[in-house]
């Protein structure tokens, strides 16, 4: 490959895309890292702390598009307390000193604030694409700096954010010339928007394909926005909350026919009973269906509307459909890849969902590989079938509502069902436990879990061995988060080499002591190994034999961060 | 074997909590609160099968099930549109035109125009005129009508059964000459 000359090398390399082949180009030789470092347009990094942001700049000036992620994942249960960290401003910061022309920002789990969103606005021409994904401590008046000056905005993506209302005119800020959106969507914003300036900017965006309203957008506005974009393939429908009687949504129903290009329905932020009827014209087109968010619909309700759905491929749903209502979509749709089942009464213990609908849905939809199930119970005997109907899960998280609730046929735990599931699906890259379990899920998962990337564990376990089992086993784990089990110092300090090939792991109330996160953080320099508890001093951890309430660490070439409050302490 | 430790700080909200819970010195107690609030005591099927095996029954397990706050802001709503959606009963007033005394119906019990027309007919021994039927000698027969959420009489027929039961008042039987 030293023959051919560089322009030759750097074309083939664009026909290289994902981040870990482009990493593994990188490898090869010295010429090729070079090469591949000025050609890298996009940039993953799954923690915002494994790596500074001025290196970052220095190795990819071309960079164009970054994914960063903050806050570990156990933050979205609120188990991370306030202000540990993930700011992106340094980012953004470092970015807009180099010159290098950023076009797209993606992150997640980040604290965003409005002066690094008016920086970013001010900072890069060429800015495209916003995406904010569980990301909190910004306003509206930063989303009115964003729509003010990045002329050529694409796409302003907030997903379930924390955004402060300051009842400014963010969406009045978009310029009149600004004619580029091809997707928006303030589903997650909490105050009122200015009606009128939406209607506009939807009639001077002709790209516009994918608009997802929050609640404030009443069924009126809908109406007259589904006529200037027919072209819409995403919708996100805010408040459907109206008189079934009115002129408003007879419109509505007329405007809904004319909507054949949409595929992707979500929202119902709030919703009238018996109004869903007005969206079974679109339901055949629909493969992807979002109604999580659509509180107090009855089941009978949802199952008359996915009976219309035979494309669906993806499909968020409320437990109120029952059993018997997964059993009316395992029937009609036949090619679901992804379904996620989430909880209407998640502290009544009393989930609407059980083993039953599940092995229906394993029945029917035998294409499927991605799942989340919020449910009351789980037998061996269901997960054992759901192994053998659906050997092709790559995301497999079931959360039994009752933590430790064992198979209620056999009083036994839930071991040789989870077993069963990692040894038929060989290409499982997520698992995520519950019920009842001991030592044995443990060894199966490290056994047969080849492929497995992330694993969420709680309240489950006897001894060290089994996490033990996991860490050995499992070759490819990346994010191994634990909370409430018996693992202490032996499990951790057994094998610390691989959490150098890991991104990262979070144990919160186990039985790991702070001597041992010492030892570790002393052996593994190349480790930041952080011990906090709910935001209390740092310095309540005085012995080295006490328990650590939270404890994460993750490998990192950027050092002990700066920004760590003051009740993390790194150790 | 986990300790029981109670530092002062804690000791205001443990009050109100059953000192056999689990707690540590950095426990926080506002997300306790927050706990008590959303009715979170979940008991474990039972004490014995805990992993832990210890003497302290986790009667409280906190930020369990792993649901995000937007999940959690839902679920509020849907506490409070419940009292809706269990409805198993529409009951409406049903008069006939010349009869003072008025009878009740549950809507909910018919699935459809039909059905609610032939329960009608048998409470009130008339020929109600179905929505789709042609009027024919209409001196002698009934067609039925409803008051709407804003106080108007319509025809009852013209909209789908569902938008009907969401707007419907009452009904009342009348003669079909006087339409």
């Amino acid at each position: 490959m030293n023959y051919f000359p560089d322009e030759v090398i750097e074309h083939v390399f664009d026909y290289v895309v994902s981040h870990s082949d482009r990493n593994s180009l990188s490898l090869v030789c010295k010429s090729w890292y070079r090469i591949e470092r000025f050609t890298r347009q996009r940039v993953f990094i799954g923690n915002c702390y494994s790596i500074s942001p001025e290196r970052l700049v220095e190795r990819f000036p071309d960079l164009k598009s970054l994914t960063l992620k903050g806050k570990p994942h156990f933050a979205d249960f609120s188990l991370v307390p306030h202000g540990w960290g993930g700011f992106v401003y340094p980012w953004i910061e470092a970015l807009a000193k180099s010159k290098v022309g950023l076009e797209e920002l993606r992150l997640k789990r980040m604290v965003v604030s409005d002066e690094s969103l008016e920086l970013l606005s001010r900072s890069f021409m060429n800015f495209k694409s916003l995406v904010l994904v569980s990301c909190e401590g910004f306003t509206t008046d930063g989303l009115a700096a964003v729509a003010a000056n990045c002329r050529s905005l694409r796409e302003l993506d907030l997903q379930e954010n924390e955004v402060e209302d300051h009842k400014g005119q963010w969406l009045s800020c978009f310029p009149e010339n600004c004619t580029s959106l091809v997707s928006l969507n303030f589903a997650c914003l909490k105050g009122e928007i200015n009606i009128g300036a939406l209607e506009r900017l939807v009639a001077r965006s002709p790209n516009l394909k994918s608009l997802r309203l929050n609640r404030s957008v009443p069924v009126d506005a809908l109406q007259r926005i589904l006529m200037r974009a027919p072209q819409l393939m995403d919708l996100g429908i805010g408040s459907f909350f109206h008189d079934l009687n009115s002129d408003a949504y007879a419109k509505l129903r007329t405007t809904i026919l004319k909507c054949t290009s949409i595929t992707s329905l979500s929202g119902f932020l709030e919703v009238a009973p018996f109004s869903l009827a007005a969206m079974y014209p679109i339901c055949q087109n629909l493969t992807s269906l979002n109604l999580s968010y659509a509180a107090g619909i009855q089941g009978s309700e949802l199952i008359k509307l996915i009976r219309h759905c035979g494309k669906l491929q993806r499909l968020w749903i409320m437990d109120c459909i029952g059993d018997k209502g997964l059993g009316v979509v395992a029937t009609a749709c036949k090619d679901l890849q992804e379904l996620r089942v989430f909880p209407s009464a998640p502290f009544g213990n009393q989930g609407a969902v059980t083993e039953k609908g599940l092995v229906a849905i394993s029945m029917g939809c035998r294409k499927l590989h991605s799942l989340l199930y919020f449910c009351h119970q789980m037998t061996n005997a269901a997960l054992i079938t759901v192994a053998k109907n659906c050997p092709n899960f790559i995301r497999f998280r079931l959360c039994i509502l009752d933590a430790t609730k064992p198979d209620p046929d056999t009083m036994q735990p839930l071991d040789e069902g989870f077993g069963a599931i990692v040894q038929s699906c060989k290409q499982l890259r997520r698992l995520s436990l519950s019920g009842q379990l001991t030592d044995q899920v443990f060894l199966y998962i490290g056994m047969y879990a080849e492929q497995l990337e992330m694993l969420s564990i709680a309240f489950a376990g006897e001894t060290d061995k089994g996490m033990l089992y996991v860490l050995n086993g499992c070759k490819k784990l990346r994010k191994l988060e634990i909370r409430d089990c018996p693992f202490g110092d032996t499990a951790l300090l057994t094998d610390i080499g691989k959490y150098e090939t890991m991104r990262s792991l979070w144990m919160s109330s186990c039985e790991v002591t702070v001597g041992a996160c010492k030892t570790l953080a002393k052996k593994m320099p190349s480790l930041n190994v952080e011990i906090f508890g709910e935001g209390e001093q740092a310095d309540c951890y005085v012995e080295d034999g006490q328990r650590v309430e939270k404890m994460y660490l993750y490998r990192t070439v950027a050092g002990k961060r700066e920004d760590a409050p003051e009740y993390v302490w790194t150790l | 074997m986990e300790t029981l430790e109670q530092t002062q700080s804690s000791s205001s909200s443990s009050s109100s909590i059953d000192s056999n819970k689990y707690s540590n010195c950095c426990r926080n107690r506002t997300d306790l609160s927050t706990d008590l609030k959303l009715g979170l005591s979940i008991s474990p099927s039972s004490p014995s099968q805990l992993p832990f095996n210890s003497t302290t029954p986790r009667e409280e397990t906190f930020a369990w099930p792993p649901v995000n706050k937007s999940v959690l802001r839902r679920n509020i709503i849907v506490e409070k549109q419940n009292h809706i959606h269990h409805q198993r009963s529409l009951f409406v007033k049903v008069y006939m035109e010349g009869i003072p005394i008025g009878r009740k119906l549950n809507l909910l019990e018919h699935h459809n125009y039909d059905g609610l027309v032939q329960a009608l007919c048998h409470m009130f021994k008339t020929i109600i005129l179905s929505p789709n039927s042609q009027p024919l000698n209409s001196w002698n027969f009934h067609v039925l009508t409803y008051e709407d959420q804003e106080g108007d009489w319509m025809m009852v027929g013209d909209v789908p059964w569902e938008m009907f039961l969401s707007s419907v008042k009452r009904l009342k039987i009348t003669r079909a000459n006087s339409c």
